[in-house]
């Protein structure tokens, strides 16, 4: 598979350690990503007071990835939902066409774009990477959070359930780590609102980690840099806010399948992430899954019961 | 209380006719945004239906300079849930769009930073091509919160420095001069 990659501004800087482990996990997948040239922002959403300059910025990258005559992969929920929009915008609405068709003094012919968890467990499946999975990851204890743009709004994002979206569960299962219920899944970390009201995104975000915990959750595995940027980033800053410790470890996806696939810690940038994942992976190998506690449990409690 | 004769009817259709805000009056104020919201759940004070039901009554003042305006998270729940496809995420951005403008030309005054940082990313894009992330959130936090902000802000970009994360420098694109014509584009009505 060979596939145009859209990295987007913040796997340039903030979310590093998401560019290196999506390169590492293709490769190893043998999907060749050919990066889009002279790529630009996609007005991330700041730009929703202006509808039609977040669509025609986003479109621009469609034109550059269009000329790859490639499928279009974005590892970013933010940066996907806007060329997606865009893409839409330029196929459906003339008069914007129109205007960036003179703008960028070019044809819009279309693209096929695609985030990369829609990529790994539909256009791959999660059965086939699952067969590149080399070390069962057995002791973590994951909770799969989606956030916002990876699956709403479902006329824009359509590969998963927009209330109760599996995929990435499923995946997580397939490395043989726990992925436990979590009624969070899909709420707001309140990314947008960190600069501007960070009392209230600290707030969404501690939630988060609550329910987590009280999962049992020995990380949060994430697809989107934004929701990474709060949980991860702000982590130590919401500690202090809240005046307490959470010191819970969250990986990108391709972190964690890396992981399965037998990459080192080096080639998917572990040392990045803000928030130590020296715990989580130590606990790799340990402890047991949720189903064998659950045997081993019964004969314990008849014991007690004698 | 509402006073009918401060009400502007022609509220509903200046909305409407920002992009995004096309499908606001299909709202029937069923609440169902309000019920799922995140910003709502953590602030009784924030209420989305509000918003709409103000705005389709023509108390423009009054949601132009209201702090609410500003609280939205951009979670896109309510433009999924909603059952008359208002797309309200999208509509809100159409309002904003209007606050901008009216405190640019001085009629209103927008208290909420919000829109500080907005038009910094905005125009960081517009020169780089890219958002510049150091330089937009340094000024950010010197605008809105002083000096003292700024450095209160430093350590964190310190640990992102060290990590290799943060760019001291912005990245500029080969591409300016499209983008320019981008924005003057969309910019003409």
């Amino acid at each position: 598979m060979k596939l145009a990659y859209y990295p987007g501004c913040t796997l340039h800087g903030t979310a590093r350690e998401y560019d290196a482990s999506t390169k590492a996990v293709c490769k190893a997948a043998d999907i060749e990503l050919v990066e889009i040239e002279d790529w630009n922002c996609c007005g991330a959403l700041e730009a929703i007071f202006d509808k039609e300059l977040s669509m025609g910025l986003s479109a621009r990258n469609n034109f550059k990835a269009q000329k790859t005559g490639l499928d279009l992969v974005i590892p970013c929920s933010i940066c996907s939902h806007n060329l997606s929009r865009a893409d839409s915008a330029m196929k459906n609405d003339p008069s914007f066409r129109k205007k960036i068709e003179k703008a960028l003094g070019e044809e819009y012919k279309g693209v096929k774009l695609k985030h990369l968890l829609d990529v790994i467990v539909n256009d791959v499946g999660t059965d086939a990477i699952s067969k590149k999975f080399v070390k069962s990851l057995k002791g973590i204890k994951a909770v799969a959070y989606y956030g916002c743009l990876l699956v709403r709004p479902s006329e824009v994002s359509k590969f998963d359930n927009p209330e109760n979206p599996m995929s990435l569960d499923n995946l997580i299962k397939a490395t043989g780590a726990d992925c436990l219920p979590f009624t969070q899944k899909t709420k707001c970390c309140g990314g947008n609102l960190l600069m501007s009201k960070q009392d209230y995104a600290f707030i969404l975000t501690k939630k988060l980690f609550d329910e987590a915990k009280a999962a049992g959750a020995n990380c949060v595995v994430v697809a989107c840099p934004m929701c990474h940027m709060l949980l991860d980033g702000q982590q130590t800053m919401i500690e202090k806010a809240n005046n307490t410790k959470i010191e819970m470890p969250v990986l990108y996806f391709t972190q964690l399948i890396g992981l399965a696939m037998g990459l080192s810690e080096k080639e998917l940038e572990l040392d990045k992430n803000m928030v130590s994942p020296a715990k989580v992976i130590g606990a790799i190998g340990k402890g047991e899954t949720k189903a064998e506690a659950k045997v081993q449990a019964k004969p314990a409690e008849a014991e007690a019961a004698e | 209380m509402i006073k009918t004769s401060e009400l502007d009817q022609n509220f509903k259709y200046e909305i409407a006719k920002e992009p995004g805000g096309e499908n606001i009056k299909k709202c029937f104020n069923c609440t169902g945004c309000t019920v799922g919201c995140p910003v709502t759940e953590i602030d009784k004070n924030y209420n989305p239906r509000m918003i709409l039901r103000k705005a389709l009554l023509g108390m423009r003042k009054e949601v132009l300079t209201d702090d609410s305006l500003w609280l939205c998270a951009s979670c896109y729940i309510c433009y999924e849930r909603c059952p008359q496809d208002v797309k309200i995420t999208e509509v809100i951005g159409a309002i904003r769009a209007i606050a901008q403008r009216e405190a640019k030309a001085g009629k209103i005054k927008i208290s909420n930073t919000k829109p500080v940082f907005d038009n910094l990313f905005i125009d960081s894009v517009k020169s780089n091509g890219k958002w510049y992330e150091a330089g937009v959130s340094g000024t950010f936090m010197l605008k809105t919160k002083g000096i003292g902000g700024a450095i209160g802000y430093a350590p964190m970009g310190f640990e992102l420095f060290k990590k290799g994360k943060l760019s001291i420098l912005p990245h500029k694109i080969k591409g300016t001069k499209e983008i320019k014509r981008i924005f003057e584009e969309v910019e003409k009505k």
